[in-house]
C-alpha cells in the first residue's frame, strides 16, 4: 500500500472519539485547530464521520459501555485507517487502570498505531506525533 | 442560627443523634419519618438538595442528604440508617424535590437502594450495560 | 400529529463527549428528552477510597479537564473541613488566583463552543485565540497547561513569586482588552441576539425544583453562589459581584458568564496586588486526618462542585463522594427544552455548559431506534441562524 500512503499523507482527515477521557485532551485536540496552533494549514480537519477519516484520534482509557461501540466504530472506518490514541490513558490506564469499569486490554479492542503520551499531551507534542505518521507513511 | 433553633423547635421531635460542627449539622432520622423532614426542609426552609451520599458500614448501608441553606451557608445532612443490607429499601424524596430524580436513580445503580415511590427508577449509569449486570456496580468488586 | 424519536450519538458530530440523547418530535416541536448516560464512568470515587488523601487529590483533578481546579479545591476543602485546619493568607490568595483564572478559561471555552452551535465560526476562534493567553499563565504559574496539580491539603503545593505575578498582569491587562472587545461585538450584534433571545428559558420555579447550580441558576435569578454564601479561601477577603439575571434564557445565560468573566478579571487583579506585599508560608503540614467527616464545596464554573469525606483515622477515605455541577444542572433539560423548535434544541443543550466527564466521573447507541431519520441538529441550528441575519441584514 505503498502509493496510497503518500497520497494519504498530504492531507490527513481526523475523526476524534472520545473513550471515557477526563476531557482534557479532547480539548486540547480542538485547541490544535484554533488560530495559535492552526493545523489546518497543514491540511489536517477533523470531520465529523468516521467514513471520510483516515486517522482516528481516540482518548480516555475505555470503559465496558463504550468499548463495544468504539470497536464498532473503527469496524465502519474505511481502511487503512490509522489509530493515534493521545495521553496516558490509552497507553497505559494513568490512574484509572483499578477501575471496575475499565476495559482490561485496551489492544483487544483498538490497534492503536502511535500513543503521544502526557496528561494532557502538549500540542506541540501532539503535532510532532502528526509529523512522525506523515513521516511513517511518506516510507 | 435562628432558622436552625427553629428547625430543631419544630422537627425535635422527629429526629435522632446530633452532631454539630460549625454551618455543619448531621442528624439521624428514622426511615419512616423522612419526607415529612424533608418537606419541611425543602419547602418551608427553602433548602437546596445538594446530594445525597450512600455508604456502607460494618452493618448497615446508609443515606446521607445534604441540604444546603444558602442564605446562611449552612448545612443539614439527614442520615438513614438502613439496616436490612440484602434488600435495602427506603421512600422516595423524589415527589418531593423533582432534583432528586438522578440522584436516586445513582444510588440504586451504585448500591441496590430500592427507593419506594420513585417515578422511573432505572439504572443511571450501567443501563444497557453490555455486559449484563446483575449486581449493583459497587459490589462488583467481590468477583 | 406523528410523533418521531431523534436518536442523537453517542458518537456524534456535535457532541464532544459520548453522550446519548433520545429527543421525541412532533413536527418541529421537541415533546420530550430522554438521556442515557454512563459512557464515561470511571469509578472515581471507589478508586480514591484505595488511595491516600494526597493521592485522591491528584485523583479529582483528573475528574474533568476544565474544572481541574475545582475539584481538588472542593475535595482539600472536604479534608480541611474534617479536621478544621488553617490554610496560610498567601496560599488562600493562591488558591483564589489559580481558580479565578480557571473561571475565564472556562466561559470562554463555552462562548467559543456556542458560537460554533448557531453557526458563527468567528466567535469560536476569537474565544478561542484570546483562551490561549489564559493558558499561557497557567503554563508560567503551575508549568502544565491543563491539570495543575496545585492543591494539597492545608496549602499550596507552589508559589507565584513577584516575578510571575509581573509577567502574568502584563498577559491579564492584554486579555482584558480583547475580552471587552468579544462582549462588545456579542452584545452589540442584532443576529445573536434575535437568535438567543428567548429560547429554552428555564423558569424560576423549575430551576429551584430542579436544584440548579451556578449560571444556569443565575440567569434565571436564582441567587446563589458558593464564593459569597459560604466564604473560603480569599472570597472574604476580595470585592466582587455576583451577577444574577432573571429570564433564563440562553441570551441571559450567556450575559451571565461574559459579565463573570469580567468579575472574575478584577478578582485577579486584587489577589495579585496582595501577593505582592502578604509573604509568609503556603503550607501548612497536616500530619494526620482524625476520625470524622467533611463537607467540601466551592464555585465551580458550571456551579457548586460538592466533595464528602469520612475519615476513620487511617490515610485513607472511608467514603468520597462527588458530586459535580453538570449532574444537577443537565436535568433541568426536560423543564428547558420542551414545547421549542427542533432547530432550538442544540442550542439549548449547550447552554448549561454540560460536562460529561463530571456528571458520571463516571451515555447509548438505541438499536431499538432503527428507521428514526438521523437528522443533522448542528446544520438545523446554523440554517435557523442565517435566516434571522438575511431578515435583518435584509439581503
Amino acid at each position: 500500500m505503498g502509493w496510497y500512503n503518500k497520497r494519504l499523507a498530504k492531507s490527513i482527515w481526523v475523526f476524534h472519539m472520545s473513550g471515557s477521557p477526563c476531557n482534557n485532551c479532547d480539548i486540547e485536540i480542538l485547541d490544535l485547530l484554533t488560530p495559535r496552533y492552526d493545523l489546518e494549514r497543514l491540511g489536517i480537519k477533523l470531520v465529523g464521520s468516521i467514513r471520510h477519516a483516515d486517522v482516528l484520534l481516540v482518548t480516555g482509557i475505555f470503559n465496558q459501555k463504550v468499548a463495544p461501540k468504539l470497536k464498532r466504530i473503527y469496524e465502519q472506518a474505511p481502511k487503512p485507517i490509522f489509530v493515534v490514541a493521545i495521553g496516558t490513558c490509552p497507553a497505559s490506564g494513568c490512574c484509572f487502570k483499578d477501575s471496575y469499569n475499565a476495559v482490561a486490554k485496551r489492544e483487544d479492542i483498538l490497534p492503536i498505531d502511535l500513543y503521544i503520551p502526557g496528561c494532557p499531551p502538549k500540542p506541540e507534542a501532539m503535532i510532532e506525533g502528526v509529523a512522525k505518521l506523515v513521516e511513517v507513511l511518506n516510507g | 442560627m435562628a432558622k436552625m433553633d427553629q428547625f430543631f423547635a419544630e422537627m425535635g421531635g422527629l429526629i435522632g443523634k446530633t452532631i454539630r460542627k460549625p454551618k455543619r449539622i448531621y442528624f439521624d432520622v428514622d426511615k419512616n419519618n423522612l419526607t415529612q423532614v424533608v418537606e419541611y426542609l425543602f419547602n418551608r426552609m427553602h433548602c437546596r438538595l445538594s446530594t445525597a451520599t450512600a455508604t456502607e458500614t460494618y452493618h448497615n448501608l446508609e443515606v446521607l442528604y445534604h441540604f444546603s441553606h444558602d442564605a446562611s451557608g449552612d448545612y443539614y445532612c439527614p442520615r438513614v440508617l438502613i439496616t436490612d443490607k440484602q434488600k435495602p429499601a427506603i421512600p422516595s424524596i423524589t415527589p418531593i424535590v423533582r432534583g432528586a430524580e438522578w440522584i436516586e436513580r445513582e444510588m440504586f445503580d451504585f448500591w441496590g437502594i430500592e427507593f419506594i415511590g420513585h417515578p422511573n427508577l432505572i439504572r443511571l449509569l450501567a443501563r444497557d450495560h453490555p455486559q449484563g449486570l446483575d449486581k449493583p456496580l459497587r459490589f462488583r468488586r467481590d468477583k | 400529529m406523528n410523533k418521531n424519536q431523534i436518536p442523537v450519538g453517542p458518537f456524534h458530530p456535535l457532541l464532544e463527549e459520548a453522550e446519548y440523547f433520545n429527543i421525541t418530535v412532533e413536527g418541529e416541536t421537541v415533546t420530550d428528552i430522554e438521556m442515557d448516560i454512563g459512557w464515561m464512568h470511571r469509578g472515581h470515587e471507589f478508586i480514591s477510597e484505595q488511595k491516600t488523601f494526597t493521592q485522591s487529590i491528584f485523583l479529582v483533578e483528573r475528574i474533568c479537564g476544565i474544572c481541574s481546579t475545582s475539584h481538588p479545591i472542593a475535595c482539600v476543602h472536604a479534608i480541611e473541613d474534617i479536621d478544621n485546619v488553617e490554610i496560610p493568607l498567601r496560599a488562600r490568595y493562591i488558591r483564589t488566583l489559580v481558580a479565578e483564572l480557571e473561571r475565564i478559561h472556562s466561559h470562554l471555552l463555552w462562548l467559543g463552543l456556542a458560537g460554533h452551535f448557531i453557526g458563527y465560526d468567528t466567535l469560536w476562534m476569537w474565544a478561542w485565540k484570546y483562551r490561549e493567553p489564559i493558558l499561557q499563565m497557567f503554563e508560567i504559574i503551575s508549568g502544565n497547561r491543563n491539570h495543575y496539580g496545585m492543591m494539597r491539603v492545608g496549602g499550596v503545593a507552589r508559589d507565584v513569586d513577584v516575578d510571575k505575578i509581573a509577567a502574568l498582569s502584563k498577559i491579564l491587562d492584554q486579555v482584558d482588552e480583547k475580552m471587552e472587545m468579544i462582549a462588545k461585538a456579542a452584545n452589540d450584534d442584532p443576529v445573536l441576539k434575535s437568535r438567543l433571545q428567548g429560547v429554552g428559558i428555564l423558569k424560576h420555579q423549575d430551576a429551584v425544583n430542579f436544584c440548579a447550580v451556578g449560571p444556569t441558576a443565575r440567569a434565571s435569578g436564582v441567587k446563589i453562589d458558593v464564593r459569597k454564601d459560604e466564604p473560603t479561601d480569599a472570597y472574604d477577603l476580595v470585592d466582587f459581584k455576583v451577577i444574577v439575571l432573571k429570564n433564563g434564557d440562553v441570551y441571559d445565560k450567556t450575559v451571565v458568564r461574559l459579565l463573570e468573566i469580567f468579575e472574575s478579571s478584577k478578582i485577579i487583579r486584587q489577589c495579585m496586588k496582595k501577593l505582592r506585599t502578604a509573604n509568609g508560608p503556603i503550607l501548612n503540614s497536616v500530619k494526620e486526618i482524625p476520625p470524622g467527616e467533611g463537607i467540601g464545596r466551592y464555585e465551580a464554573p458550571r456551579g457548586e462542585v460538592f466533595h464528602y469525606m469520612r475519615s476513620d483515622g487511617s490515610n485513607r477515605p472511608i467514603r468520597h463522594k462527588v458530586r459535580a455541577p453538570s449532574f444537577n444542572n443537565i436535568p433541568t433539560y426536560i423543564a428547558s427544552c420542551k414545547g421549542i423548535p427542533l432547530a432550538d434544541a442544540l442550542i439549548t443543550l449547550a447552554a448549561v455548559d454540560p460536562c460529561y466527564c463530571c456528571t458520571e466521573r463516571a451515555i447509548r447507541i438505541n438499536h431499538s431506534a432503527e428507521g428514526a431519520q438521523p437528522i443533522d441538529l448542528l446544520r438545523l441550528s446554523r440554517e435557523k441562524t442565517e435566516r434571522i441575519r438575511r431578515t435583518i441584514h435584509g439581503a
